[in-house]
């Protein structure tokens, strides 16, 4: 049961946004982000959503995934939109009680609401169609110039993959170990927070040994295998543009030029 | 040519208290003399702590020999410039599966080797397939290790090794936590390299099974080669054997009882068939 989880939100299909360079998405989603910072009026916006549910299109994961993310923001975007609705001062629009609804706060509560909308729906098309593991190399290979300032990134991208490849063994050892203190008597489940917290220090001592041993393992087999950091390494799947890498990146200046020139000037 | 060769090797491992005061030296390896020959496939049988494990790393220049000498393919273990040409000449297969893959998917753990040794990206594509198919998981290229069987992980650690060409395999007890089934898939394979690419293996293991197709054994007691010789000359000294707390196989042993009771069979038999051969010849009813 536990060994199917899959970690991240990846939608496995075929499509051209799912084939694109790592780096194209995620430099086309942090170009998105900003851009939907620096509109001033409404019709920035449609451009943006219009933009948006084009790619949705192209990437043939189904509406109600990108909406799932939505979900677990629900709440925080609900504070943002009281708060602001309330407390911003200008033109009197309702009031009743103490409370205060002006035209100044409802315009900037529907602005927060469609940027946070779109913000969360932009960046969950691109997890749910690129693997962790491609999204590491993307990084990895985007953050390369940071190397000049000492900067980790080959061993950062490496521990990241290993995570990765062993959060469903960890997983299935905690399971393992869980069960072994359950048929002793171990009891998880019940009591006041305090005592199920206490409780899970039986099973987490084992697994910290269990994953000191693994790493311990890991890095000999790695060694073994003659590895010696990322200096003079060659990829087996090196990140190589191509035609639909420019293009998308042709697709995202374009909608970037329109959308703010629109946003800011009509 | 000499593919393995270790002189006087002398290993010890030495226990430490919090001051850092040596509390007690643990002799692991103790004066062990072998010589591999290129092409070769060599057992090495002992049971928990006969120094065995210690011995395998040596030859992967992973632990550093306290006294004496290790070469591989004629270059010395201790000189450290050449250490990664020995982890490539000589590659090492671990026993824990899950310890010793790296890749979320299976070619990109066999790839691994190759992408840290420098290959070409189009030569690293060549070596996986050949490598996967030499060990029979190339239909399974595409798929994450977390869903194999051990005997399947196991294989495919061992391409990740093929993978980087070496000229010889070292297996460190790579069947001790597999399932029978996986333990003959893994064994099929590594006598595989060995007949059809001609990479000499050194097969390190507590199973008496596994020993019978290697051309030299070596049984190991507390740090010292006690041993020496063909499987059938190693299984014909039974009573040896049941004192370095070695299984013999139950044919073997069979045999061997038979023998003691006073039936005319020869030494070694290694094999239900060769048993059952013996026995038809005395009988007088050979077919």
């Amino acid at each position: 049961m536990l060994r199917d989880i899959t970690i991240g939100q990846y939608y496995q299909t075929e499509s051209l946004i799912h084939k694109m360079d790592p780096r194209v998405k995620l430099g086309g989603t942090l170009l998105y982000i900003i851009s939907l910072f620096f509109f001033r009026n409404f019709w920035g916006y449609v451009i943006a959503a219009l933009f948006l549910g084009l790619v949705i299109r192209l990437s043939h994961v189904p509406f109600k995934f990108m909406v799932k993310g939505m979900k677990s923001i629900l709440f925080l975007l609900l504070i943002t939109v009281v708060f602001n609705l309330f407390l911003i001062p200008g033109t009197e629009l309702v009031s009743f009680w103490k409370l205060t609804i002006t035209v100044e706060g409802l315009r900037t509560a529907i602005t927060m609401t469609i940027r946070l909308t779109l913000l969360i729906i932009g960046s969950s098309v691109m997890t749910l169609t690129t693997t962790p593991n491609n999204l590491t190399d993307g990084m990895e290979k985007m953050m390369k110039p940071l190397k000049v300032f000492h900067v980790p990134v080959h061993e950062v991208a490496m521990i990241m993959s290993i995570a990765l490849r062993f959060i469903p063994i960890l997983m299935e050892e905690t399971d393992k170990i869980m069960k072994a203190q359950i048929a002793r008597g171990a009891d998880f489940e019940s009591g006041s927070l305090l005592k199920r917290a206490k409780a899970l220090v039986p099973l987490l001592v084992p697994l910290f040994i269990s994953a000191f041993r693994r790493a311990n393992d890991l890095a000999m087999a790695m060694e073994a295998r003659c590895y010696q950091g990322g200096d003079g390494r060659t990829k087996m799947k090196p990140l190589v543009y191509q035609s639909r890498d420019r293009a998308g990146y042709l697709c995202i200046f374009v909608y970037l030029a329109v959308s703010i020139t629109v946003g800011r000037l009509v | 040519m000499k593919i393995v060769r270790t002189e006087k090797l002398t290993y010890e491992y030495i226990r430490r208290d919090e001051e850092g005061n040596v509390e007690g030296i643990t002799t692991a390896v103790d004066q062990v003399d072998l010589d591999v020959e290129q092409g070769e496939f060599i057992a090495i049988l002992g049971h928990n702590g006969s120094g065995k494990s210690t011995l395998a790393k040596h030859i992967n220049a992973i632990l550093y020999p306290t006294e004496g000498t290790v070469w591989v393919d004629g270059m010395d273990t201790n000189n450290v410039s050449q250490v990664w040409n020995i982890r490539q000449t000589a590659g090492m297969v671990f026993q824990n599966p899950d310890n010793q893959i790296i890749g979320q998917v299976v070619e990109e753990d066999v790839g691994f080797g190759p992408e840290n040794m420098g290959v070409p990206t189009r030569e690293i594509w060549e070596r996986v397939e050949e490598s996967l198919k030499a060990v029979g998981m190339y239909e399974y290229r595409k798929h994450s290790p977390n869903k194999l069987s051990g005997g399947q992980k196991q294989r495919v650690s061992i391409a990740g090794v093929l993978a980087m060409h070496p000229k010889c395999i070292v297996l460190d007890e790579p069947t001790a936590m597999l399932d029978p089934q996986g333990r003959k898939e893994v064994i099929r394979a590594v006598r595989g390299l060995n007949q059809v690419e001609g990479i000499t293996v050194i097969l390190i293991t507590h199973y008496m099974e596994e020993i019978i197709h290697a051309h030299r054994v070596f049984v190991m007691d507390g740090g010292k080669v006690a041993m020496e010789g063909t499987p059938r000359e190693i299984f014909s000294q039974v009573e040896k054997l049941k004192n370095l707390r070695l299984d013999v196989p139950q044919v073997t042993l069979l045999a061997y009882e038979l023998q003691q009771r006073g039936i005319a069979l020869p030494d070694g038999i290694l094999t239900t068939e060769e048993l059952a051969d013996a026995l038809c010849r005395l009988a007088g009813r050979k077919e």
